[in-house]
């Protein structure tokens, strides 16, 4: 096992299973957020977790913005840490933008894989007239960038004492550092970047990897259409519309998240078992 | 709504947890120019900007529920009128009847926020002049680099031509020997008695002489000067040396000698013209028993002849110098002379006109021993040299006939 690449994307190991089930962030996010999901799967799986070099508590001295100015970077940390780990069919769950790093890692490596969840994915946020929508205009996309930065985000490390200096909720002071502190302002922007102005629709054909797609109800970041774009691409894919909302689900609605997780993953090894070509259900 | 709350000083807004909206104040009703019914049971996405839609989803709602509470967060909201309006929002979650609301408080800030947006500007020109400046810096460190590795070169080169120019030196003094092993002694008895001085500009000369008795009563003095100086003009004196060394020995008659030398240049150079040199020659072959001397100058600057009664003689040039023109003749001239004469031989390196200085201190002289005139000239040649910087191989010859 590789402790440099342990250590420098924060790697936690729990779970009792065999079968292996890794968890890859959404922009801006460490692990953390995958808590009550990665939890529900510690009994039946080795549950792998990891933060993205630059977030969360990975070591931020090996950051370098080259390599993280594109997905592709951060693809590599998925493989790096399935290499060090000597990772065979594992189970990937990604959300958002994680979903998209997964499905560009499969590429390289697709014995890594058994399956891609992609939760809220989308493989262009911008609009492509007339024939792709992806719900954004680049002023749009700039716009938030520019919110992100008059709200300090990244920041967050500078003023953490005065932002975690709640008397009234002290246990939230830890994992408010743990979502927030931790990103230096300058990866925050360029990740924002990476992730906002990516275009991987020609890579969608390309995946081997059967994937399931968890679309929201009403994510203004994910819309239905994108979704339903990403399945008619993926060619071994299930589209599932979840009744949460927003863009978050493992974080607003972990149960339902979970149960579809759980479903598809059980079908999928029946539907191995009974036929070894077909793993995915048209739409 | 509690009527100080419906009018106070900001906007008052509460949402379910979802970001549906259930309450709205009159000031912000006011500030977004909408009537109260429309807003109620939509989503607030519905009064936000783009941008700032996708940041709730990303920052807002995330963190409303991790902390039940937002402090200070800036977003934009969008009016009725699509009007942009920054504004600061303070938001706690919390439990009223048994339903869990979201209460909001929203400051507009208009100039708060150009005043934040002039800041970010100017942050981000610092920035950029900072990379620029890294950046000049780095090209900078290249290019220091660059130099340090050329400056080595440098040292490497220089240290092999020093290697080269010690070795070039060793090899050039070496030489130098060589060709002063080949000047053959002043001779000195009863008959004649002769005064030499050779010196080379550089370690080689392009300047030759010769002096051999022949028998009994002859001896035959010859001078040359090769154009140029260093190496090339010094090989040639060598090639010229071994030549009249044996015609001179064997006595061959002086037209014969100057001939046989033009020959060997014009053979020597034939087929390579960029290599040609010409060479300035006199010869003298002197007879003390008949008291007679037969001489050539081939170009060369006339010797000077000084009679026992002082008078002064210049030997000049009747030919072309060696090695310019093909068949020319030389003539041998003849002239007796009385015991107690003096001859003087030189290169145009000790004196390019013999008036300049050399035919009056020859005269002024009569009545010195050889020796001290050859330190006179040698003291006149040192004089010159103060005066005018230019060096060229010296040679001169001093014959007295007793």
């Amino acid at each position: 096992m590789d402790q440099d690449i342990i250590f420098r994307n924060n790697v936690k190991i729990k779970g009792k299973g065999k079968q292996s089930i890794i968890f890859a962030p959404g922009f801006g996010c460490d692990q953390t957020v995958w808590k009550a999901v990665a939890e529900a799967f510690e009994k039946d799986y080795q549950v792998i977790l990891f933060d993205y070099v630059g977030l969360g508590r990975s070591d931020i001295h090996a950051y370098d913005s080259k390599r993280y100015s594109s997905l592709l970077g951060y693809a590599q940390d998925v493989l790096d840490v399935c290499t060090a780990l000597d990772l065979r069919d594992t189970v990937f769950v990604g959300h958002s933008v994680g979903s998209m790093i997964g499905m560009l890692a499969s590429l390289s490596h697709p014995e890594y894989f058994s399956h891609l969840v992609m939760i809220g994915p989308s493989p262009c946020y911008l609009n492509d007239p007339p024939n792709y929508y992806g719900g954004f205009e680049r002023e749009e996309l700039l716009g938030l960038i520019d919110m992100m930065e008059k709200n300090y985000i990244g920041w967050a490390n500078v003023f953490s004492q005065v932002v975690t200096n709640n008397p009234e909720l002290p246990e939230v002071k830890l994992q408010l550092e743990e979502r927030f502190c931790t990103t230096d302002p300058i990866i925050a922007r360029e990740f924002a970047e990476a992730a906002f102005f990516a275009d991987n629709r020609s890579d969608l054909k390309k995946v081997t990897v059967p994937a399931l797609i968890l679309q929201c109800s009403n994510d203004i970041i994910a819309p239905l259409e994108v979704g339903e774009y990403i399945h008619r691409q993926l060619p071994n894919s299930m589209l599932k519309i979840m009744e949460a909302t927003g863009h978050c689900p493992h974080m607003s609605h972990p149960e339902e998240t979970i149960r579809l997780i759980t479903q598809y993953l059980n079908e999928a090894s029946v539907s191995v078992e009974g036929s070894p070509v077909g793993r995915g259900v048209p739409l | 709504m509690d009527e100080q709350l419906n009018h106070a000083p900001c906007g008052f807004l509460t949402l379910s947890e979802d970001g549906f909206i259930l309450e709205m104040n009159q000031t912000l009703l006011k500030i977004l120019n909408y009537s109260h019914d429309s807003l109620i049971g939509q989503h607030v996405n519905s009064i936000l900007t783009v941008p700032a839609r996708l940041f709730s989803q990303f920052y807002f709602f995330p963190l409303v529920k991790l902390e039940q509470r937002v402090e200070e967060m800036y977003i934009s909201l969008e009016a009725g009128n699509g009007e942009e309006i920054p504004v600061l929002i303070n938001a706690l979650l919390r439990k009223v009847n048994e339903r869990t609301v979201l209460e909001c408080i929203i400051i507009p800030m208009r100039k708060r926020n150009e005043f934040e947006n002039e800041l970010l500007l100017a942050k981000k020109e610092t920035e950029a002049a900072l990379k620029a400046k890294h950046k000049a810096i780095t090209e900078l460190e290249t290019t220091l680099k660059k130099l340090e590795i050329q400056k080595q070169e440098l040292l490497e080169l220089n240290q092999q031509n020093q290697k080269y120019k010690i070795e070039t030196q060793k090899e050039l003094e070496l030489a130098r020997i060589i060709q002063e092993t080949s000047l053959t002694d002043p001779i000195n008895n009863d008959k004649v008695q002769m005064e030499v001085f050779y010196n080379a500009s550089g370690e080689l000369s392009g300047d030759i002489y010769g002096i051999y008795q022949i028998d009994q009563n002859r001896y035959g003095i010859i001078l040359l000067d090769v154009m140029g100086h260093g190496i090339s003009s010094a090989l040639i004196t060598m090639t010229l040396h071994s030549l009249f060394q044996r015609l001179i020995s064997a006595g061959v008659p002086v037209d014969l000698v100057m001939k046989e030398l033009d020959s060997h240049l014009h053979k020597l150079f034939d087929n390579n013209e960029e290599a040609r040199h010409y060479s300035t020659a006199i010869y003298l072959l002197i007879d003390t028993e008949r008291q007679k001397i037969d001489y050539a100058n081939a170009g060369h600057p006339p010797a000077l002849w000084q009679d026992p009664n002082g008078t002064q003689y210049e030997l000049s040039s009747t030919a072309p110098p060696l090695g310019t023109f093909e068949g020319v003749v030389f003539k041998t001239n003849t002239f007796t002379y009385k015991k107690g004469g003096r001859l003087l031989l030189y290169t145009d390196g000790v004196d390019p006109l013999i008036s300049n200085y050399l035919a009056p201190l020859v005269r002024k002289t009569v009545s010195l021993p050889l020796f001290q005139l050859k330190q006179e000239i040698l003291q006149c040649l040192n004089n010159e040299k103060k005066v005018d910087f230019k060096s060229d191989d010296e040679t001169f010859i001093l014959v007295d006939l007793k």
